[in-house]
């Protein structure tokens, strides 16, 4: 039942996401390269999180749990990757953006960068260890 | 870490979704055990040893590092 619930949340989170996402993009005149780029990798994500989600569903179809002790250790690990990255990445973009383009980003680039970076290391980094067992 | 749960397995005539229904994971965290992938919490190596009448010392094969 636990399981259920959380596949619910989840799949409403993406659906809160794809609605997000196409209200911006409906919003927006002419769209630029780094907004094509930003709308992709959150497409990209929405994919892989939909994969976990499915992956769930799966299993609860089948009578298993949608997760067990080896999700949740993966699931630690991944977040502490994701956590990682996300502090790296606050230091590390804008310096090397400021290097490279000497182009100084404000906050609000830097938080949307942060979040992108983070979840996309998270997703990555569960998707490996998922699929390495450990 | 090997183990023997492939071969008790067989000789109870059970598959990997059925000893993980009984031991209550999913069936690809008894697939990584079995392959050596994924060293499991006491508790669920006693409850898996338990599914398989047997031990723990007898399903696990220790090796000093």
């Amino acid at each position: 039942m636990k399981g259920k619930k959380e596949i619910i949340v989840a799949t409403v989170l993406v659906a809160m996401v794809l609605l997000t996402l196409f209200s911006y993009l409906m919003g927006t005149g002419e769209i630029e390269f780094n907004q094509i780029l930003l709308v992709g990798i959150v497409l990209i994500l929405v994919a892989l999180a939909m994969y976990i989600i499915w992956d769930k569903i799966k299993n609860v179809q089948k009578g298993l749990p949608a997760k067990d002790e080896r999700i949740i250790s993966i699931n630690y690990k991944a977040g502490y990757y994701g956590f990682t990255a996300a502090i790296w990445s606050v230091v590390l973009i804008p310096t090397i953006i400021d290097i490279i383009f000497g182009y100084e980003l404000d906050g609000g680039d830097i938080s949307a960068i942060v979040v992108l970076i983070s979840g996309f290391v998270f997703v990555v980094s569960y998707l490996y260890l998922y699929r390495k067992g450990k | 870490m090997k183990t023997h749960i492939k071969e008790l397995r067989a000789r109870y005539d059970l598959t990997q979704e059925t000893l993980a229904r009984k031991v209550g994971v999913r069936r690809e965290t008894i697939l990584f055990i079995e392959k050596g992938n994924y060293n499991p919490s006491l508790q669920l190596a006693h409850d898996i040893a338990k599914a398989l009448q047997t031990t723990i010392d007898n399903l696990f094969i220790f090796e000093d590092q």
